[in-house]
């Protein structure tokens, strides 16, 4: 079944549509399943039975039920018939993880439609409801095995409601695509970019014009201007305010430090100090051949990083094609 | 909502609606299964039950076939044989159960319920009445909701909905299902062998008689046949639905002689005959119902030389026939030896009593007619009594003990001491069993005939006359025979409601007759001759096969389409927007001019753009866009303007320009 | 054409040349009780465009220059204590106004712009712990330099989000300038205009604005182009739910300014760049230019 629906498929490549895609009843296929052979199998022994003891109301039965599987063809067509999807954006994902990309299926008002599926190859399917005049949302799983934009493609979309006798489906491809980041790798931030003075301390203790951190109990020395005067009203005991982050210091993360590894190993290794940068709250810069972030901190930052990691030395346009290779 | 489709598991919910179409499927095999299948079977529906509520493990592989040979072994120890109806059914039931042990699978689930359409199939085997068929559409309609529930990757099951839905389907299945039901092409006659216990357990008449074995049958009110006269029905009186004659005695039962073959019509017939069609509840015998005297007789049947009609094989289906009879006709023939023989055998020794009073009569009357008119006098005149409960014989004489100690005897009794007085009188007679009478229904206008109107009445041989039907019954209770048994008992009614006298009783029950008789006719009769038939009413000639395959494959192809074309009618209603419809007709007639609207423009920008490319279009344009608008953007549309913008487009015409 | 907005649009048309469409949608804005950014370089008329409505609606009007070291309490007012009667007294700053212009909101820091727009958003403010309710009706008009000029501290999206339009004023054409070069000074010329309107007639027409209709096929069209933008990956995010209500209204006092009881698409179309483009980011980063967002926008979102 697999192997035909594959082959019908290939008949139409019309590349990414525009959205959103109305299934017509044009583009929906429609075969039977393992399970409605098996139930016409069924009923060729309840007819032979039928005719064999000449049982009027065995001929009524297998009739009706044979009735009931033609209807049901209708049925699970219609199902998919008339359903509207379009795409949303996918947030990025890492290379090794799945790029889920949300497909959304509205139901035309009036009809309900049910257990609709999308599938990604190999990915399992995934079903939901959809009651009539609303929209419901799918994710599209997509394996994201390299860096840089993944297009999932064609994907299918299909329902087996109402009894599961028939299988109907339609080929549907967008134009979406999802950033895919290097995979991290598991190294950690050497010591050496940490701190290539030693007399500049990263953290910083003193400094007083960043990020509020926490609050630690008072040593002497600090500075009146950063004890928590407010708590100490309160409470008697004296604290000090900490803050992140060097004020006038910043870190580098330089393509040219990463000597000795291959192109992807060190986009890999970039990617992993990127992320522990940000998680420790740093402020860091980043430079590839040609190309550079200003250093900076906060989450806009680091996707900014981590989208010119993604795309280093790839057009945008580039169509990369993962899920034919997968 | 969204699931996966490859973690397949039966939640408690749906496997117990599983359970619940199992049981109902099962239900109607229950009375005749062995008690060890059906605990078996619920003892295997509990488990699964539990088993889906714990997360228990299903049993192994072993495990199963091991309990497959058990229920194998089980079977063959209650019914002595794996093969035939009710072992085949037993097995079938076991296997059910036992496939609730492996549901681990969606197509182990889907295997199951398909099989539970199948175990459908087998009750009717047994009875085809309304009650289950009515009984069995609801059973389909659970299976197919519970197919609609399992095949929905959904964990919860949603009951109703799926209910409502398969129902819907069950309904729009139904005229698919009617076509092929009508057009399918019939075979007659099984495709290998019938099991030998196809056909057991059916009540009727047999071809021996002893006292009580009329007034037993009597007691059922099941139908025997019903009859469809063309014309008037003859009297009450005539209707003797002749069936096994019975001339051999042996001092307590009476019983057939072997049948032979009638060589050549013995008697002369008055027309007009009556003719009428008989529809037989199958009774697993040879003989047929008719009037007396059957002059033109169905395919497949003869006649004997006792006047009986047998069918060449057993009645096993419900069998419709069609039969002329000549209520007058007198016989010229005379009686070979033999058959006087037969006609006057009586055994040795028995009811001396009997005997005496016959040579009594015999010499007080002057000849044969007078002696029948003597005992009939004496059955009428003494005190003789008709009832459904009479006391019982002894084994030996029972004719005397009959005749003057108790004096009364239901119509078998009568026939027998009637035809012994001829006989020992040196009459020749015979016993003749079969229906006296029927019921009219009104509303179907047929007679019924059932197991209640079974009767026996008596034949002598007189010189010059041949068989004459003498009834000593209607000697003591004429009602029996001009009315009908209800009105001979009135104290003793035997059949319950349906011989009731309370009217709309009477008229519902009939009402009920004529509905089965009509599910008889037309469901279960349905068969190659009446699919022959309809199609000769509807002037289609002799319809072949190959033309009734393609009938039936363009019909249902046509039924289909119809439906498809209602499902998809449906869809667009349900999207319809008339007030665009008509403004996309307003701008296709623009577009054919090369004035197409843009797909962002909105129709304020389109109709100033309209209006600077064709100034003379301004006045018609802006009025249909502003009406437009009001209906499409407004707060209030109504259909009055929704009426005018459809005129005012209609009525819009966009000339060519010339270049 | 509704009269009365369509004497304002024409009085103010005789001061600022050229620029009706400008004119129209900060009218809208401010019958859509919205309140107005203008963003251009210095000297294209920002300000004598806040002054000239403030003039025509008959609006008490105030005007705070923001400058770098400017602090929350000049905008809002401070409690100052009075020695004489002991007590602390409220003095209320500038914005207790009806129409507050806000010049080059960006030249001061985040924490004084977060103030104003604080007030801007509630209508009140706060300050010692008590709640002091603006007077209605009440607008700003912010005016901002561009981003990248020099000495700026850019608003925040989040802040970006709380103005109902954005409009660039744009160099004035060839024509207009000249009748500029030729005419007096904008600012007296102001002076001598008569109020067309007073502050309950704007209350009034407020309210009116609220009542026109917005049919499920305008909201299926508003719905579709908001959509476009969450899932169309040229948008870095797509509109916010809040966006989609500050369509609405726009467009309702853009219906109700051309005398409309009902928004048809073209209303819609006609906000939609003031109303998204402050909104939306743009994955490319070159292009911010408003316009071009917007044309994109509707080109691509047919009407349904």
């Amino acid at each position: 079944m697999t192997s035909l629906s594959e082959r019908l498929s290939t008949r139409k490549l019309k590349g990414p549509e525009s959205e959103p895609v109305r299934l017509t009843a044009r583009r929906i296929y429609i075969l039977p399943t393992r399970h409605g052979v098996l139930f016409a199998l069924v009923l060729l022994v309840m007819l032979f039975g039928a005719i064999n003891y000449n049982n009027s109301l065995g001929y009524a039965l297998t009739f009706l039920l044979a009735a009931l599987g033609m209807v049901t063809m209708l049925h699970t067509q219609h199902n998919l018939a008339g359903t509207v999807l379009h795409s949303q954006t996918c947030a990025p994902v890492f290379a090794g993880q799945n790029a889920n990309f949300p497909i959304c299926l509205d139901a035309p008002a009036g009809t309900a439609r049910y257990a609709i599926a999308i599938d990604s190859r190999g990915f399992g399917a995934r079903f939901t409801d959809v009651a009539a005049g609303r929209s419901a949302h799918l994710p599209l799983s997509v394996p994201a095995t390299v860096r840089g934009r993944l297009r999932p493609g064609r994907f299918k979309v299909y329902s087996e409601f109402p009894l599961g006798l028939f299988h109907a489906w339609s080929w549907v491809e967008f134009d979406m695509s999802c950033l895919v980041y290097p995979r991290p790798d598991d190294s950690t931030l050497p010591q050496t970019l940490l701190s290539p003075d030693p007399g500049e301390a990263l953290r910083s203790t003193s400094a007083g014009c960043e990020d509020f951190h926490g609050l630690r109990s008072y040593r002497p020395g600090d500075s009146p201007r950063q004890i928590a005067w407010k708590h100490a009203a309160r409470s008697d005991a004296l604290l000090t305010k900490q803050f992140v982050g060097g004020a006038g210091r910043s870190l580098w993360l330089d393509w040219e430090q990463l000597d000795g590894l291959m192109a992807e190993a060190r986009l890999s290794r970039l990617t992993r100090w990127v992320l522990d940068c940000h998680r420790a709250g740093y402020r860091y810069g980043l430079r590839l051949p040609g190309r550079i972030v200003e250093a900076d901190s906060g989450e806009m930052h680091k996707r900014q990083c981590l989208e010119m990691l993604a795309l280093f030395e790839i057009g945008s346009s580039r169509r990369s094609r993962t899920t034919a290779a997968a | 909502m969204i699931r996966r489709r490859a973690d397949f598991s039966l939640s408690p919910a749906k496997t117990l609606w599983l359970l619940l179409a199992q049981a109902l499927v099962i239900a109607p095999h229950a009375p005749r299964l062995p008690m060890w299948i059906t605990l078996t079977s619920i003892a295997i529906a509990v488990w699964r039950y539990l088993a889906s509520r714990w997360q228990w493990r299903a049993p192994g592989r072993v495990t199963r076939i091991l309990l497959l040979a058990l229920a194998l072994a089980g079977v063959l120890a209650s019914y002595g044989t794996v093969f035939g109806r009710d072992a085949g059914v037993a097995l079938l039931v076991l296997a059910l159960s036992l496939k609730l042990l492996e549901l681990t699978q969606l197509r182990d689930v889907m295997l199951y319920l398909f099989l539970g359409y199948f175990l459908i199939t087998t009750s009717f085997l047994y009875s085809q009445s309304m009650a289950l068929a009515g009984y069995m559409l609801v059973v389909v309609l659970i299976l197919t909701s519970a197919l609609m529930v399992v095949s929905h990757p959904a964990r919860e099951a949603r009951i109703r909905p799926r209910l409502r839905q398969s129902a819907s389907l069950l309904l729009q299945a139904l005229p698919v299902a009617l076509l092929l039901f009508l057009l399918f092409p019939r075979v007659s006659g099984p495709l290998w062998n019938l099991p030998k216990d196809a056909h057991h357990g059916i009540t009727g008449l047999s071809d021996s008689m002893s006292p009580g074995s009329i007034s037993q049958l009597s007691r059922s009110d099941a139908v025997a046949f019903r009859v469809d006269f063309d014309g008037e029905p003859p009297a009450n009186a005539e209707l003797y639905w002749r069936g096994p004659v019975l001339s051999h005695y042996n001092g307590e039962t009476w019983s057939a002689a072997p049948p032979r073959r009638l060589r050549r019509s013995e008697f002369h017939v008055q027309p007009p005959g009556v003719h009428y069609t008989v529809t037989l509840e199958p009774h697993n015998r040879l003989w047929l119902f008719a009037l007396d005297v059957p002059g033109s007789i169905p395919n497949d049947s003869y006649l004997t030389q006792d006047y009986q009609l047998l069918a060449r094989q057993r009645v096993e289906q419900r069998l419709r026939y069609s039969v002329t009879s000549y209520l007058k006709h007198t016989e010229g023939a005379r009686l070979s030896h033999y058959e006087r023989r037969v006609a006057l055998q009586l055994p040795a020794g028995e009811n001396p009593l009997t005997r005496a009073l016959a040579q009594r009569l015999r010499a007080s009357s002057g000849n044969d007619a007078g002696l029948v008119a003597a005992v009939l006098r004496m059955f009428r005149q003494q005190p003789f009594v008709y009832t459904l409960n009479p006391p019982l014989l002894p084994t030996h004489n029972g004719a005397d003990a009959f005749l003057f100690n108790t004096r009364r005897g239901f119509c078998e009794h009568y026939a027998s001491a009637f035809v012994l007085i001829m006989r020992d009188a040196g009459i020749p007679a015979r016993v003749v069993t079969g229906y006296q009478g029927g019921q009219y229904n009104p509303i179907g206008g047929y007679l019924i005939v059932r197991q209640s109107d079974a009767h026996a009445w008596t034949e002598i041989w007189l010189r010059g006359r041949g068989w004459v039907r003498v009834d000593p019954t209607a000697a003591v209770a004429p009602s029996r025979v001009e009315v009908g048994i209800e009105a001979a008992l009135p104290n003793e009614a035997p059949g319950g409601l349906v011989f009731s006298h309370n009217s709309l009783l009477r008229h519902v029950a009939l009402m009920w007759d004529s509905l089965n008789n009509g599910w008889n006719q037309w469901v279960l009769g349905y068969d190659n001759n009446r699919q022959t038939r309809l199609w000769s009413q509807l002037g289609l000639g002799n319809a072949s096969w190959q033309w009734l395959a393609s009938a039936l494959a363009l019909t249902v192809s046509g039924a289909l389409i119809v439906l498809f074309g209602y499902l998809t009618l449906r869809q667009r209603g349900a999207n319809r927007d008339r007030v665009r419809d008509a403004y996309q007709r307003f701008c296709r007639k623009l577009e054919r001019r090369g004035l197409a609207r843009a797909a962002q423009e909105g129709p304020l920008d389109y109709v100033r753009r309209v209006t600077r490319a064709r100034p003379e279009l301004a006045g018609r344009a802006r009025r249909i866009t502003q009406l437009y608008i009001a209906l499409r953007y407004g707060p209030t549309p109504n259909a009055a303007q929704l009426h005018k913008l459809r005129g005012l487009i209609r009525r819009f015409r966009v000339r060519r320009v010339r270049r | 054409m509704h009269p009365l907005t369509q004497a304002i649009v024409k009085q103010a048309c005789k001061i600022i040349v050229g620029k009706e469409q400008q004119i129209r949608q900060s009218l809208a804005c401010l019958l859509a009780r919205g309140h107005l950014l203008i963003e251009d370089i210095p000297g294209m008329g920002k300000t004598t465009l806040a002054h000239l409505l403030a003039r025509l609606l008959g609006l008490q009007f105030n005007r705070i220059q923001f400058t770098s070291d400017l602090l929350p309490s000049d905008i809002i007012g401070a409690a100052i204590y009075d020695r004489a009667g002991a007590t602390f007294s409220f003095h209320p700053g500038p914005i207790f106004t009806q129409l507050l212009l806000a010049d080059e909101i960006n030249r001061t820091t985040p924490k004084t712009q977060s103030a104003l727009l604080e007030a801007m958003e509630e209508h009140q403010v706060t300050t010692e712990g008590e709640t002091r309710t603006l007077p209605e009706p009440f607008f700003v008009i912010a005016t901002q330099n561009p981003a990248y000029h020099a000495g700026t501290f850019p608003l925040p999206e989040s802040q970006l989000d709380r103005f109902l339009m954005r409009i660039q004023l744009g160099y004035p054409d060839r024509w207009a300038e000249r009748v500029l070069l030729q005419g007096k000074d904008r600012r007296l010329l102001i002076d001598e205009l008569e109020p067309c309107a007073e502050p309950a007639e704007l209350v009034a027409l407020q309210l009116e604005v609220e009542k026109v209709h917005a049919s499920d096929a305008l909201l299926d069209y508003l719905q579709s182009l908001v959509e476009h933008t969450r899932r169309n990956p040229r948008y870095n995010t797509g509109l916010s739910p809040r966006a989609s209500l500050a369509l609405l209204h726009s467009a309702r006092a853009w219906a109700f300014m051309e005398g409309r009881h009902q928004i048809v698409p073209e209303d819609l179309q006609a906000v939609l760049p003031a109303v998204v483009t402050h909104r939306l980011r743009h994955d490319t980063t070159a292009a911010d230019d408003g316009a071009t967002i917007a044309a994109e926008l509707l080109e691509e979102v047919p009407i349904p």
